[in-house]
């Protein structure tokens, strides 16, 4: 269907639309007339990524400067989704405008899902591909064909240069699979191709990382304009991601591999020296002239600011003391043998940088200055070296990056030495973790950088966490809710068992016999009254399999069985896959099965339970983060510090965000239905946490209920269900043709103009009303600081 | 004693042998160093340190849990606490590692900071060359001397640790921390000079064994100096300069600031340079005036803590206060404003302004 949003027509590519997806995109669209940054949260299962895509499609199409997109998403399969829905769009678009538009769409991944060449791409490992492949196709490589000696070369990659630059491959959109297809026919490179293409497509979509990893972005993604528009879907970890991608975690095995790689520079120096002295020399003049050139191309708004590689750092020259190849060696080694020195003490260790840099200083006459220039310095005397075997100075690279980064940042950053292992262990196996407290560092430069970045996903509640935690501002908060004909979806929450005792998974109670006989109670009565699969998610793997074991000595788990297959997720992610599968073959036939999952593992991220495969989901017990974790303690410090965010706001924020995760995980459509039951009497003074979207379908009866009365209101809710329903039922009320679209635009209109409300009816939530609280935060601190106490 | 020395003889050679991949890179690194290879058969071969058995008396860490060893800087030789109390109790004795002469003394022993002996070296001679080349970023004029110079520091701390040409460097070392410390006296104030100097030359004398007897001449020199301080003012000292021949100041690095020395420290002012002199008249001692007579005269202002001059100033205070200041024009100027034109309030304002910059509200008290 084709409409009009203010002035600009949209193609959409379904018959019928759902109101709050046209709420969505209206405020898409507000976002990127005004320019600015959003936060937007709608429901898993109401067609996202589809009004995204037409709508700012659409948006390009419509203004002349056609800025492009940059879709990022987490997973593989995500981004497949995202391609293909965009091939749809785009497919849908040529037919109804009768011509097709010069459009490219990309998808870009790792070269280990890319790579065609015959034998690399048999290996299992992504980063030996990755060595193998930069090993045929460095440029120096060619240099060297070209001058007649004997090197392997990538027909596939030497086949893109005979091309022309700027059309290696056909407009359209290119899935992954269209991609290597594409790649095996003209002998050409997809994942090259990918690359080089991107500043010539409309559409990039790619993971998270490419943008937020500061190795990464540097490479694949610094040419990107300044007025691409960035979407981060799924985007409720992304805090996360951006911690991850600046944390380093040294340990004595690779300090011992970046010894061996320092030692294998070093001969690599020796050996030049003897042959190609010149090389190194001009090296070493390029050096004395400072890192100018970077620093003229990020002058002109070029590239994106790295923060591994800070502005001021390309201003200045490369210290004289790490100028030549063999003194910058021997800084390496220094560095290398005091953090080894560091690992030998036997108490746990947390310092901030500068007390680092002081010891640092004292030890071993390091300065800060060096320092900093040390990641940057690597690079150039690796690409001196001409060295092909990249993944052996991985380990050497790291700490180069650890150099630069605790040189760099004064403050957001902590070191912590962890000898042991666990508490009880003797044997020292010391971890150097350093952590990156601060969120907003990683995303800062994205932020900076680009115009409109658009943070979105299933369950962002409460919406101003992350504009505080990542630290930026928006012009545009909003969550919408799904409008249903039906009430397809029941949220509970049980907080007491049969026998009137509550059930937490509180620290001091979660292994009380009664507890745990509770909680078997309420898995038996859901797994004989839930039609197919059932998914259950634990806090931890830890209690999950302490309460497993716990429920085998109580012959629950025999009960179960009568009822439903049991399956149970691990850590491994081969068994879990199978386990998945094992799942899906037992919903199909028969009686169905059980999943006991753990609510951070892998399946409470990426799986969908729609339809059959998960009509009940239990989260037994609120799935805060293991509170004993010194980095953890110290992020919640550094949160309280800088950003005013409680401890105890912090961790149920957390909690609830993955609880809703989980909870999604069964609804993926307005056809599908579930029931979301949460066990644990602490999400009583939780709900105002959850998404909008399921604080409204839950009732003001359903928030305290005992195992019996929850069975009663889910089997009146599953016989509702059976009553014989189509989809034309829904039409008018929570899908709109496109009458009945622009009958609503023009009553929009005429709200407008006489004042009144119309939130409701394009299924916005309302406005977030502000709780008043205490400033000490009432009863629930105690709570969450007696767990920290723990 | 012997005995155990000829025992010990054979284990360089064999652990050689067996740490294969420690040893070939210290001798990669000699390789690098130009010298003659000979020279590194008595460099010692450092030992892995993974190791726990003491290569002196043999008793290894698990007959012995808390054995701890020890190295001399002098030769970087390992070996355990009990080992060292036996043998340089009685005073400075030969290391006892075979093919090592050199003479230890207990004093000098202390816990092994670096896992590798090397780095361990390292940093003991980047601590010394740290002491005497401590330029700053601040001390030079831009940064590309600044870099010229860090790198002029690290080859000479390379020269050092690698053994090329270890005389010539230490007498470049040893002339230029003359100079510095020649400098360094001619910049500061006479008082704390005198103090560092002798502070100096205490640490020197204690402190440096490897300082050559014509060091120890001009050190003397030096104190001869202290009755007459102006004389070292010229910088590159002339005696050192002239004893040390070839080299005179060691190192020349360009673009070196002048150290300035520091303005000799001025009286404590508690107003802050702000004083209350009068403008509009000179207070004399005293007034021969008729009118003042009777005041003098009379007796109980004869008093202590009465002063005639207090009363004059007051008076002639009270006379000329009212100078410099015009109240028909700073009036005119606000009648102006009143009047609400603005524009010519403002210029009139402005005009009394700028004209009236002498205007000096003299409060006195």
């Amino acid at each position: 269907m084709k409409f009009f949003i203010d002035e600009s027509p949209v193609l959409f590519p379904y018959p019928r639309i759902y109101p709050e997806q046209y709420a969505y995109m209206c405020d898409l669209k507000r976002t990127l007339d005004a320019g600015g940054h959003c936060v937007l949260e709608m429901p898993s299962g109401t067609g996202k990524t589809v009004s995204l895509l037409s709508l700012i499609v659409a948006y390009q199409q419509f203004h002349p400067e056609k800025r492009k997109l940059i879709y990022c998403s987490r997973t593989m399969s995500e981004i497949e989704k995202a391609l293909a829905e965009l091939k749809a769009l785009m497919k849908y678009r040529t037919e109804q405008l009768g011509y097709e538009e010069e459009f490219r769409g990309l998808g870009l991944t790792s070269r280990k899902n890319l790579c065609l060449h015959p034998s690399v791409k048999r290996e299992k490992s992504g980063s030996v591909v990755d060595a193998r492949c930069r090993s045929l196709t460095a440029g120096f490589v060619k240099e060297k064909k070209e001058r007649g000696e004997d090197v392997e070369l990538c027909v596939y990659h030497d086949n893109l240069d005979l091309l022309e630059p700027h059309n290696l491959i056909p407009p359209g959109v290119w899935t992954l699979d269209g991609m290597l297809r594409y790649g095996e026919q003209q002998k050409q490179c997809p994942y090259f191709t990918a690359r080089r293409m991107m500043p010539y497509c409309n559409v990039i979509i790619y993971s998270y990382h490419y943008l937020l990893d500061p190795k990464i972005a540097e490479r694949v993604s610094k040419e990107l304009s300044k007025d691409c528009i960035v979407v981060f879907d799924e985007a409720h970890n992304i805090d996360n991601v951006c911690i991850e991608s600046l944390s380093i975690d040294l340990t004595e095995d690779s300090l011992r591999k970046a010894t061996r790689g320092v030692n294998n520079l070093d001969r690599k120096i020796t050996e030049m020296k003897s042959t190609d002295a010149e090389k190194l020399q001009n090296e070493y003049a390029k050096l004395v002239e400072g890192l100018r050139e970077a620093e003229e191309a990020r002058d002109e708004n070029a590239f994106m600011a790295n923060p591994v590689l800070p502005d001021d750092l390309l201003k200045e020259a490369v210290p004289g003391n790490i100028r030549r190849a063999e003194h910058f060696v021997a800084f390496l080694k220094r560095f290398i043998e005091y953090l080894k020195t560091r690992m030998r003490v036997l108490h746990v260790i947390s310092e901030t940088p500068p007390s680092f840099l002081n010891h640092l200083r004292e030890l071993t006459f390091i300065e800060r200055k060096p320092l900093r220039f040390c990641a940057e310095r690597l690079t150039s005397l690796v690409r001196t070296l001409e060295l092909t075997n990249i993944e052996d100075f991985q380990p050497l690279q790291e700490v180069a990056t650890f150099a630069t980064l605790v040189a760099t940042y004064e403050s957001g950053f902590l070191l912590i030495l962890e000898p042991f292992e666990s508490e009880t262990a003797t044997v020292p196996n010391p971890v150097l973790h350093f952590t990156c407290l601060d969120a907003a560092i990683a995303i800062k430069p994205v932020f900076e950088r680009f115009s409109s970045v658009i943070v979105t996903s299933g369950t962002m509640s409460p919406l101003d966490m992350y504009p505080r935690m990542l630290n930026f501002s928006t012009v545009v908060q909003e969550s919408f809710t799904m409008t249903l004909a039906r009430k397809s979806f029941l949220p509970m929450i049980v907080d007491r068992g049969n026998d009137q005792t509550e059930v937490t998974s509180q620290f001091q109670n979660r292994n009380d016999p009664p507890v745990v006989r509770n909680y078997g109670t309420l898995l038996i009565e859901f797994c004989k009254l839930t039609p197919d699969g059932v998914v259950v998610f634990f806090p931890s793997y830890l209690y999950m399999e302490s309460i497993i074991s716990m429920w085998q000595g109580m012959g629950i788990l025999d009960t179960v069985w009568k009822y439903k297959l049991i399956l149970v997720e691990t850590p491994d992610a081969q068994e879990t896959s199978l386990a998945l599968e094992t799942y899906r073959t037992a919903c199909n036939n028969g009686r169905g099965a059980v999943l006991l999952c753990v609510a951070r593992g892998k399946v409470s991220e990426g799986i969908d339970f729609d339809h059959h495969y998960g009509r009940t989901v239990l989260c037994i017990g609120v799935p805060f983060q293991y509170t004993e974790s010194r980095i953890l303690k110290a992020r919640l410090e550094f949160l309280r510090e800088t950003y005013r965010i409680r401890e105890s706001d912090f961790l149920s924020f957390d909690a609830m965000r993955h609880a809703a995760q989980c909870l999604g995980r069964v609804i993926r459509g307005k056809d599908d239905y579930g029931i979301m039951v949460l066990a644990d009497r602490r999400f009583g003074r939780k709900i105002t946490q959850l998404p909008k979207w399921i604080q409204m379908g839950m009732d003001a009866k359903n928030d305290k209920l005992s195992i019996d009365q929850a069975v009663g209101r889910a089997k009146a809710f599953l016989k509702e269900m059976t009553v014989p329903w189509s989809r034309s039922e829904q039409e008018g009320m929570s899908t709109w043709s496109l009458e009945e679209l622009e009958k609503h635009q023009a009553k929009k209109k005429e709200a407008i103009i006489q004042g009144a409300d119309v939130r409701m009816l394009e299924g916005r939530a309302e406005a977030m009303e502000v709780v008043e609280e205490d400033e000490f935060g009432g009863a629930d601190i105690d709570e969450v600081m007696a767990d920290l106490d723990a | 004693m012997s005995k155990a020395a000829t025992r010990v003889g054979a284990t360089p050679t064999k652990r050689l042998a067996e740490d294969g991949g420690a040893s070939r890179l210290s001798s990669s690194l000699h390789s690098l160093s130009l010298r003659s290879p000979s020279k590194s058969t008595s460099t010692p071969a450092f030992a892995d340190s993974s190791s726990d058995i003491c290569p002196v008396c043999k008793s290894s860490r698990y007959l012995n849990p808390n054995m701890k060893f020890l190295v001399n800087p002098e030769c970087y030789h390992k070996m355990c606490e009990s080992c060292v109390d036996r043998i340089f109790s009685h005073g400075p004795a030969p290391c006892p590692i075979a093919g090592c002469k050199r003479t230890l003394r207990k004093a000098k022993f202390r816990n092994q900071t670096f896992e590798d002996l090397r780095v361990e070296r390292e940093v003991d001679i980047r601590r010394r060359v740290a002491k005497i080349l401590n330029k700053t970023e601040e001390d030079f004029d831009t940064l590309l001397n600044y870099n010229n110079y860090l790198e002029t520091v690290e080859t000479t701390t390379f020269n050092l640790i690698y053994k090329i040409d270890v005389e010539a460097t230490e007498r470049r070392l040893q002339a230029f921390a003359e100079v510095q410390r020649a400098e360094a006296l001619s910049t500061l104030p006479a008082s704390q000079a005198s103090k560092i100097r002798s502070v100096s030359s205490t640490q020197q004398i204690t402190d440096s064994k490897q300082e050559s007897s014509t060091d120890r001449v001009v050190l003397k020199k030096s104190a001869g100096q202290r009755k007459v301080p102006s004389s070292s003012m010229s910088t590159p000292d002339p005696f050192s300069g002239a004893e040390n021949g070839d080299v005179d100041s060691g190192f020349n690095f360009h673009g070196l600031k002048k150290r300035v020395a520091p303005e000799p420290e001025k009286p404590y002012d508690p107003y802050g340079g702000w004083s209350v002199e009068p403008q509009y008249f000179i207070l004399q001692d005293d007034y021969d005036v008729e009118w003042l007579k009777h005041t003098k005269d009379e007796v109980k202002n004869a008093a202590g803590g009465y002063d005639m001059k207090d009363f004059y100033t007051r008076a002639l205070c009270d006379a000329f206060s009212g100078f410099g200041v015009f109240i028909d024009e700073e009036m005119t100027a606000r009648d102006n404003q009143a009047s609400g034109d603005a524009v010519i309030g403002t210029q009139t304002a402005a005009a009394v302004a700028a004209g009236g910059r002498d205007v000096h509200m003299d409060d006195l008290f």
